[in-house]
């Protein structure tokens, strides 16, 4: 066996260094085998030792550490820091560690080729998506417990996640790591005001995506729509608990918007044989002998917007509020293409 | 196909899973590396050297890994380490990680036939408890589209590489009987499900919409083509073509969608008052009536002149009731 090359310089590989660093703090921590301190650290690992001066000022160094130390815990890997019950005022006795079986995998745990083979098509789902960095990430880990299978019944098909809304990633951050968030949101009759949401859950109905979390001014859950927010995500300044929803509280809420759908009915005339007809599939019912198709839904809007896209294929029946809003629409599309 | 987007945390994903396969001591080819991880045989490399280098001047004064870089010029990868304490089995998933595994699993599950809802719910219990213990799990919840059962029929058709035949409705609005198509690749894409398949007739591949077709059959007898075997299928639900014109749009917020939707010819830019303007491609511009008109002004054509005029037409159209033109978005 040959010690690694002299020959083989890091700096022909470009955006290595990070990486690198993040490797070697994992394994340091992994293999000293007892919590080390900050001076142990940032002098014990190439990258940081470099630059690391004894005795003297660290700071940037140090909230490089504070960083990375960031960086890891969002791939998976938790450095615990643990300041000795002695020394309870003295931050410089903070020591760090990673527990074992914080970091490895569960051995009962085992997954079968199918089941990476699953897993590899749900990462793949968010291919070019909102979420596709984390999914490729996770699905490299899991890979380097098996060979993914290669089954016939999944084979042939590319299952596409659309979420194309700015703000999808970064809530689901905020969702992952329980934060308060801040937007500007404009509700459908254009009055505007920042929203301080908790959130708990992203959902998509109708095609929606739709965040569920609870609204600091109003003191109750609420939905948010993700594409009426006007402003990326912000998080708050002032340090704000994060109020985790109860399990019956988050299944309420969804419940209630569910139960909105069930109440508010639209009744829709479709012409037969038309791109609606087979899109709602009109010719499978049983009401297709007088055209009406009875639809439920939970937000007008958007629903107009669905009959607008069929143009004179859709007559709406009922309720007249639809029908107005469906027309005021085609108005507006009129005045602004003269 | 290899993921080229590498970012730092992906390299470091990539080291983690690299070390926990390569623990084992035995020699492993760097191409086979690079296909069971996806990526190119240069990061592989990479990332293996990296690992070989890994050393802690105060504590330990040999890295803990060795590497032969001889072998790995040959394409070969042979790690041997020197201690137990090393990483050495696979690591966890971080909660982001894990929620969006999750979620595409959840999708999955919405897709008929695909997997068992059993099989689904025991992945998201592993996913769960594969969770550092200290993290939490974010939630993400899909309703699914239209669980037409013609996916089925597609999806047998494409697993045992048959033709299938259906009733098809066409850009005229007319219904065509007994349509061959050779299909071969499923696109579930939010609300609608799309099949890539080759077209006997047109002799190309085409994007064919699953809510569109009836009466779908598996044609036993008919094996799909050499040509749709070797047929390149495009990503895109749309593929432009030289002809297309550029067409300048304006969009508020709730119509941002469409920039994603449309892989616009240059970045969006704003424009004031949370409005993004930005150039795409379109092919024939009386389909974009039904694409702008839909959001009922949020979103708008600036130039040019025929396509603001297909807008305004196909909107005209609805309001006065008069028979509009088929849209056509896919075949």
């Amino acid at each position: 066996m040959i010690e690694p090359d002299e020959d083989f310089n890091l700096d022909e590989y470009t955006n290595i260094k990070k990486p690198e660093r993040l490797f070697q703090i994992t394994v340091l921590l992994l293999f000293a085998g007892k919590p080390l301190s900050k001076h142990e650290i940032l002098s014990s690992i190439s990258a940081y030792a470099n630059e690391y001066k004894p005795g003297g000022n660290n700071k940037t160094l140090e909230r490089m550490f504070e960083r990375d130390k960031e960086t890891l815990r969002h791939n998976g890997v938790q450095v615990e820091a643990i300041i000795p019950a002695h020394e309870d005022e003295n931050n410089q006795a903070t020591v760090y560690t990673i527990k074992a079986d914080s970091f490895y995998w569960p051995k009962d745990l085992q997954l079968t080729s199918r089941q990476l083979a699953l897993l590899n098509l749900a990462a793949e789902a968010w291919a070019g998506g909102s979420l596709s960095g984390a999914a490729s990430k996770g699905i490299t880990k899991l890979r380097s417990m098996g060979i993914v299978g290669e089954e016939s019944d999944i084979i042939g098909i590319a299952p596409k996640i659309v979420s194309n809304e700015p703000n999808f990633r970064e809530l689901n951050n905020a969702l992952s790591d329980q934060r308060v968030v801040q937007f500007d949101y404009r509700k459908p009759d254009g009055t505007v005001g920042t929203r301080t949401v908790h959130p708990w859950l992203l959902r998509q109905i109708a095609g929606q995506w739709l965040v569920l979390g609870f609204d600091q001014d109003q003191q109750e859950p609420r939905n948010f729509m993700l594409r009426r927010m006007l402003t990326k995500i912000s998080y708050p300044r002032s340090k704000t608990e994060y109020r985790a929803g109860t399990q019956a509280e988050i299944d309420a809420a969804v419940a209630a918007l569910d139960q909105l759908a069930e109440k508010q009915i639209a009744v829709l005339k479709i012409k037969p044989n038309s791109e609606a007809w087979f899109r709602y599939e009109m010719d499978l019912t049983e009401n297709k002998d007088n055209g009406e198709l009875r639809i439920g839904y939970s937000d007008i809007h958007v629903l107009a917007e669905q009959i607008r896209e069929y143009a004179n294929q859709i007559k709406v029946v009922k309720p007249e509020a639809l029908a107005q809003l469906v027309r005021e629409g085609f108005e507006k599309v009129v005045d602004l293409h003269a | 196909m290899p993921n080229s987007n590498f970012k730092d945390s992906d390299r470091f994903n990539l080291m983690l899973a690299l070390t926990a396969v390569l623990i084992d001591g035995a020699e492993y080819k760097v191409e086979e590396l690079a296909k069971h991880f996806d990526v190119s045989e240069d990061e592989i490399k990479q990332a293996v050297k990296v690992i070989s280098l890994t050393d802690f001047i105060q504590i330990y004064s040999e890295s803990p890994y060795q590497l032969s870089s001889e072998d790995l010029e040959d394409g070969i990868v042979s790690l041997t380490f020197k201690d137990d304490r090393v990483i050495h089995d696979v690591s966890r998933l971080s909660s982001r990680q894990a929620s969006a595994l999750a979620a595409g699993l959840v999708y999955l599950s919405s897709l008929p036939g695909l997997a068992e809802v059993g099989e689904i719910e025991e992945l998201q219990m592993i996913l769960a408890k594969g969770l550092p213990s200290m993290d939490t799990y974010g939630v993400i919840e899909l309703t699914p589209g239209t669980a037409d059962a013609d996916i089925a029929i597609v999806r047998e058709a494409i697993s045992k590489e048959l033709s299938i035949s259906c009733d098809y409705l066409n850009l005229k609005g007319e219904t065509k009987a007994g349509r061959i198509i050779e299909p071969l690749r499923l696109e579930p894409q939010g609300e609608l499900t799309y099949v890539k398949g080759w077209c006997p007739e047109t002799e190309m591949v085409k994007s064919f919409r699953i809510d569109r077709m009836r009466n779908a059959k598996v044609m036993h007898e008919r094996p799909i083509s050499e040509s749709a075997k070797n047929a390149e299928v495009p990503e895109e639900i749309y593929t432009p073509g030289d002809n297309d014109v550029v067409v300048t749009l304006e969009v508020e917020p709730e119509a941002y969608g469409l920039i994603s939707d449309y892989k616009p010819v240059e970045a969006a830019i704003d424009v004031g008052n949370y409005v993004k303007r930005f150039k795409i491609k379109v092919g024939d511009v009386r389909n974009l009536g039904r694409v702008i008109a839909r959001f009922g002004g949020a979103a708008r054509v600036i130039e040019p002149k025929q396509a603001r005029e297909a807008v305004r037409d196909f909107a005209l159209q609805a309001l006065g009731g008069k028979p509009g033109k088929t849209p056509k978005d896919a075949e």
